[in-house]
């Protein structure tokens, strides 16, 4: 089943326009939304969140209609959310802030409410700090209790805003763990602007800029679009549209090369950066 | 523990305690001998509900793990206040320290500054009434309530948080605005003339709630206020606003909204945020 359909997606903020026309379809796994700051993503996370109403085209989440009422509620029963800049009330214990959300997920049976957030806890890797003050943790670890409260009553559909930003690589790898095992059998759309996470997590992606979805497929698809077109060379090449010098001391060039140019298998990275990089190269949705 | 003992528990003492039935005195000597004794503890097992002791063991978990009700939260308990809507209002933005004592703040030096000057005392009634209405609509803004966006995605019903978090707001403000209109001039009875305001102007914005969010509801209210209010009672008409007709027309208002936020309360949703 396709968990969240968006069709011809467009929304504005006074005169900034955040979203133009998106198109995105997300089933089980792990789907990313990729992309600059500022694209767009958070936009359209919100509004798979059910935070913020599309001015025009559908979305429909879980086979329901986010702009009907009843069906909203619904939809937010089994909806898990990570917003990009999750707040805490810092006074509450970790155990505390997670049971105040689950309160909010209207879980009501206090003793079952209980055990519920003491899974997500133990899944969040939290046990250890379970009685401990928000305030007392590390970025990391907030980003943890993040994760943790959008993982209660084990939602179909878990919407994560750059779920790694400022976690340091230990935790990045851990959160992926998590991500990914979170990604079993559930719905996950997330973004980040951080290429290997997206290689590896998603199954899918879309990549977002300027408020339209310039790519989406596997990560395959788009890592194959750069094929061909990243080379090594002894120096900088003039016709690369990006290059920078690898720890073999060595060029890696990607953009047109040129006859005879010594090409290597290209990387997500790479893919990106040719989507990125100017009107000439931009690849038309698929 | 020890596997076994020279002894074993008759299968009459083994039912009692399983079943609760034993003597003090037996039930202690049983359970002695139980820490001891794997036959024993076997021969218990099937006369004992597991669905029970299942029970049993998760409350003691329960107990363990659970946090401890702090302050607000015990005192709540205590008024009868349920847990999970304890925890709610412990969340209550405006109802953190810093922010009550800047309300208090403000109030207690309009209510000093009364004591010189009458005017003061006039701009203490306009002004009275914007602490408990500032109040609710901080509630919800964004700034503020540092979880509001997760809030926002959850199922919770939007009038039941609204009603919560107004309530206690109330609550806690609407004291110690009464305890700095003590320290007014002139009569009693000018010291609470802006309670029912107060009430019609807080129910008036939770109505326009399902129009508009909390922030600019309340906004939109207190401005309205102020713009009526404000140059009659600053010129000395207080009866315009504070006498006993308007006193009526603020009841009215307050009954009128609580009415109507009754009535629809199944079929309004309220815009607590930019929502889908």
């Amino acid at each position: 089943m396709t968990a969240v359909r968006v069709q011809g997606v467009t929304k504005s903020f006074g005169r900034t326009t955040a979203l133009d026309g998106v198109d995105l379809d997300a089933g089980p796994g792990v789907t990313g939304l990729l992309g600059p700051n500022g694209a767009g993503k958070t936009t359209l996370l919100r509004m798979i969140a059910t935070v913020l109403a599309p001015d025009q085209g559908t979305v429909t989440l879980l086979g329901r209609d986010p702009s009907r009422s009843e069906d909203r509620t619904r939809i937010r029963e089994h909806l898990g959310y990570l917003p990009q800049d999750a707040g805490f009330h810092r006074g509450f214990t970790v155990f505390e802030f997670v049971d105040y959300v689950a309160i909010l997920k209207e879980l009501t049976d206090r003793r079952a409410r209980h055990d519920e957030v003491r899974r997500v806890i133990t899944l969040a890797g939290l046990e250890s700090v379970s009685a401990k003050r928000i305030r007392a943790l590390s970025g990391g670890m907030r980003r943890r209790v993040g994760l943790a409260q959008a993982l209660l009553g084990d939602p179909d559909l878990l919407v994560l805003d750059e779920p790694t930003v400022g976690l340091d690589p230990e935790q990045r790898l851990r959160f992926r763990e998590m991500i990914s095992q979170a990604g079993e059998g559930r719905t996950v759309v997330l973004s980040s602007h951080q290429t290997e996470d997206i290689t590896a997590l998603c199954t899918r992606i879309a990549v977002i800029h300027q408020g339209r979805a310039r790519f989406t497929g596997t990560p395959a698809e788009l890592t194959a679009r750069a094929e061909g077109r990243v080379w090594t060379d002894a120096r900088r090449s003039p016709a690369a549209l990006a290059a920078w010098r690898t720890g073999e001391g060595s060029y890696r060039n990607v953009g047109d090369p040129p006859p005879g140019a010594e090409l290597i298998p290209p990387t997500l990275e790479d893919a990106y950066l040719l989507l990125m990089g100017g009107s000439e190269l931009e690849v038309t949705p698929s | 523990m020890t596997g076994t003992t020279g002894w074993h528990l008759d299968p009459e003492a083994i039912r009692r305690y399983a079943q609760g039935a034993a003597p003090p005195d037996l039930a202690a000597s049983a359970e002695a001998h139980l820490m001891k004794c794997a036959a024993c503890r076997g021969a218990i097992a099937s006369h004992v509900d597991a669905r029970r002791v299942e029970s049993i063991w998760q409350e003691v978990a329960d107990r363990v793990d659970a946090p401890r009700r702090r302050g607000p939260e015990r005192l709540l308990a205590r008024l009868g206040v349920g847990e999970a809507t304890a925890r709610l209002v412990a969340a209550t933005p405006t109802l953190r320290v810093p922010w009550l004592l800047a309300v208090a703040g403000v109030l207690v030096l309009a209510a000093l500054a009364a004591q010189v000057d009458e005017r003061f005392l006039r701009m203490f009634l306009v002004v009275a009434p914007l602490g408990p209405l500032a109040g609710v609509a901080v509630a919800f803004a964004g700034g503020v309530d540092p979880t509001r966006e997760i809030g926002l995605a959850a199922p919770y019903s939007g009038l039941r948080l609204l009603l919560i978090r107004t309530a206690a707001v109330l609550a806690v403000t609407v004291p110690i605005v009464a305890a700095a209109g003590l320290a007014l001039p002139g009569s009693s009875r000018l010291a609470a003339a802006w309670l029912l305001p107060t009430a019609g102007l807080t129910c008036a914005a939770l109505a326009l709630t399902a129009r508009t969010t909390p922030v600019v509801a309340v906004g939109a209210v207190a401005s309205a206020w102020v713009l009526l209010t404000a140059p009659a009672t600053l010129a000395g008409h207080l009866d315009l606003a504070f006498g006993a007709v308007a006193q009526a027309v603020w009841l009215a208002v307050a009954v009128a909204g609580g009415t109507w936020l009754a009535v629809t309360r199944d079929t309004v949703t309220l815009n607590l945020g930019r929502s889908a």
